[in-house]
């Protein structure tokens, strides 16, 4: 009995040592799958702040010194606890007020100054190329629509930042005008400072609203913003799938095909285009086009053309390089580089859910709001709804400002 | 001796195990309960679930036997009798593309599906307001199991230890952990699923659902307690055999079982489109709030749908006949 037991047991010890040795996850570092392709699986985020576009005041330098960073870090926390603890508002009770309550710590960043002065790795400058004049004449368009619809609020009245520009004026005419373009994100216009809400100053319905507003702001590329960022891929033969965990519930999941099949036809535009991934080397080459009209990443729109790398670089890194190509925007192609480090697995941070969509009061309230104030309007009963500001009316900036020394010093 | 002996029995046991487990984990899965050789394999010799798969069935009508309906929506016509509906306004411009197709059910062992009494109330008034309730209809997350029998194609994408799901509707996504990991922080509707092998099935225990999402278009349902075990068998190279526990005690009296096969699309450039609805019910949604309504006439929320059919010149009734 003893020695069946005792059988039993060292059988058992061996079963386990056996197992344990044999399970893949045990024996260190992989960076292949047990298929042979280089491995990206995990979650993965980018753990320093890094602004896409290189300061004017760091010329054409690459990196940033220590000293420099730990004095950014400083300044950022500072500026990012006066707002934490409600110390820096606007002026009581006006739009900027109400906008910058989305200030508070929950949108803002705790990660370091990284050692890069930009995203963008080329052009030498580190910043986006010149807007061809096509391009430039649409982004005048739609800033004009969204000035002109600002025009009548305090916003203009009080030459705040988010109505350069424009000026204070009577409403205008062309607030029942259909907009000039597809609206989409507030700095389609190119306003440089943050919303504060939707991107056309008026509420006719969703679609006045931005696309965050609408729940459809998961774009491509995409990299991150104070509001979360998190990369969850799995891979088999043949394909790799990536949910972008991004801000307030807009992630979203693509499959990346990895084939030498050609794109779709060309008529099948869609949001997050059309990916076709190939292995090179140790890198996941992936070109993407076919994006909608509807689509909006810095001024581009449907002739976007993406070819990314993602690149398992050692246990912890994925580096990711994407060149973006748009002819009819850009004067050149411009690439930017990024690095995301692994994450555990085990604590479950990525959040498919919950998403925007599924509890979208905010748009119900919104559209409500306006009817209600177009009424009372009618009816003698309150301001003409054209003079007050429901988007783009500043005061948001992610914890900072939008202007000013408490603006973010990464990005002024 | 004695001491001896039993030395030489534990080593020569230690062997026998170090042998059997080592032929146990190095060689293919056992031969019992497996289907074809041409099922694709991983390089640890499971079952390789990847592709683009569908369901070829009426589940997402309804998941129980069903003769065919005149219409997604019907109304009483001429007749008085039940049998005799017609279809109702929101379908009626859809002609026979408005109806609903029959099945014989997807609900195994006796095909009922065992609602408390107030449950059934619930399910019945589901049915009776499909329009107003279904979350499909919103563009809302479909939930599981709905969402592996919708009428629209997925991808699984299995890697070494997460198996992700890609859904075109709505752009889903569900991920089956096979490694040890946190639960959620919160409910879900897509819920939490944690799997593991028994042979060559896939047996996913799904859990944290948030109670907001059906099982298809008849209004069947159920509540936060539903628990699911999911097991996904091959049959094939481009089968896979779906079989579903559902148990919830707040719904049904006890757990019921459905089952079906889903199939790989087999179009040699078959992938993933995009079914990104949040853009297509805005009209549905908030129709009614906006300042100049595209819809006739909104009473309160409610859409009155005026119908109005314009035949183009040479389409009328018979026209062609003529042609």
């Amino acid at each position: 009995m003893t020695r069946r037991l005792l059988a039993l047991v060292g059988g058992a010890a061996v079963l386990a040592a056996l197992a344990a040795l044999l399970r893949p996850a045990a024996t260190g570092p992989a960076l292949q799958t047990p298929w042979g392709d280089p491995d990206l699986q995990g979650l993965w985020t980018y753990e320093v702040e890094i602004p896409l576009q290189r300061p004017a005041r760091y010329g054409d330098r690459e990196f940033l010194t220590d000293e420099e960073r730990a004095a950014l870090d400083r300044e950022r926390a500072a500026i990012l606890g006066r707002t934490a603890e409600g110390v820096r508002r606007h002026e009581r009770g006006t739009e900027q007020d109400v906008a910058g309550a989305y200030n508070a710590a929950v949108f803002t960043t705790h990660r370091p100054t990284g050692q890069r002065t930009s995203l963008i790795v080329d052009p030498p400058d580190g910043r986006i190329p010149p807007l061809t004049p096509g391009a430039q004449r649409k982004r005048d368009d739609i800033r004009a629509f969204q000035l002109a619809l600002l025009q009548p609020t305090d916003v203009c009245r009080n030459g705040l930042p988010t109505c350069a520009g424009g000026k204070y004026g009577p409403v205008s005419p062309r607030r029942d005008e259909p907009p000039p373009h597809y609206i989409t994100l507030v700095n389609a216009g190119g306003a440089a400072v943050g919303g504060g809400g939707g991107a056309i100053n008026r509420a006719f319905g969703p679609e006045d609203r931005n696309l965050l507003e609408r729940c459809m702001a998961g774009v491509l590329p995409d990299f991150g913003s104070n509001l979360g960022f998190l990369l969850q891929i799995v891979q088999s033969r043949g394909a790799v799938a990536i949910y972008y965990d991004t801000s307030q519930g807009q992630g979203w999941q693509r499959v990346i095909p990895v084939s030498d099949a050609a794109h779709a036809p060309q008529g099948v535009r869609q949001w997050w285009g059309n990916s076709r991934g190939r292995w090179e080397g140790d890198a996941l080459v992936v070109d993407v086009t076919n994006f909608t009209p509807k689509t909006y990443f810095n001024g581009s729109y449907e002739n976007l053309h993406l070819t990314e790398r993602w690149r398992r670089v050692d246990d912890r890194t994925i580096e990711y390089t994407v060149t973006m190509d748009d002819p009819t925007v850009w004067t050149r192609p411009w690439t930017v580089r990024q690095e995301y480090k692994k994450q555990s697995d085990r604590e479950n941070r990525v959040y498919k859910e919950p998403r925007c969509h599924e509890g979208n009061y905010g748009m119900t309230s919104l559209l409500s709001g306006a009817r209600v104030e177009e009424r009372a309007f009618a009816e003698g009963r309150g301001p003409d709804p054209a003079t007050k500001c429901t988007a783009a009316c500043g005061g948001f900036a992610q914890g900072f400002d939008d202007s000013g020394e408490d603006a973010n010093p990464l990005t002024r | 001796m004695k001491r001896w002996s039993t030395t030489s029995i534990v080593i020569v046991a230690l062997l026998a195990a170090a042998a059997g487990a080592a032929l146990a984990l190095l060689t293919p899965r056992p031969v019992e309960a497996q289907a074809g050789a041409d099922v694709p394999r991983t390089p640890d010799g499971r079952p390789d679930f990847s592709g683009i798969w569908q369901a070829m069935n009426e589940a997402h009508w309804d998941l129980q036997a069903h003769a065919a309906r005149p219409g997604m929506v019907t109304q009483p016509g001429i007749y008085p009798y039940e049998y005799a509906r017609v279809p109702a306004a929101p379908v009626l411009a859809l002609g026979a593309a408005g109806g609903v197709p029959p099945s014989l059910g997807v609900v195994a062992d006796d095909g009922e599906i065992p609602y408390t009494p107030e449950a059934a109330a619930i399910r019945r008034a589901n049915g009776e307001n499909w329009i107003d309730r279904d979350p499909e209809l919103k563009c809302y997350l479909p939930g599981i199991p709905r969402a592996m029998y919708m009428p629209y194609p997925f991808q699984i994408v299995q890697g070494t230890t997460k198996i992700q799901m890609a859904f075109q509707f709505t752009n889903a996504a569900r991920t089956i952990h096979l490694d040890e990991v946190d639960p959620p922080p919160d409910d879900t509707y897509m819920g939490h699923s944690v799997a593991r092998w028994e042979g060559d099935t896939l047996v996913a225990e799904v859990t944290h659902f948030n109670g907001e999402t059906w099982f298809d278009r008849a209004g069947n349902f159920h509540s936060e307690m539903l628990k699911l075990v999911e097991r996904f068998t091959p049959i094939s190279r481009d089968a896979i055999q779906y079989d579903v526990t559902i148990e919830d005690p707040k719904t049904f009296t006890r757990p019921w079982r459905i089952s079906m096969p889903l199939y790989r699309r087999l179009e040699p450039n078959m992938e993933l489109l995009e079914y990104r609805c949040i853009e297509f019910v805005e009209e549905f949604l908030w129709g009614n709030l906006r300042k100049e309504q595209l819809v006739r006439r909104w009473e309160g929320e409610t859409i009155i749908v005026d119908i109005t059919r314009k035949v183009p010149p040479g389409d009328q009734l018979h026209d062609w006949y003529r042609r």
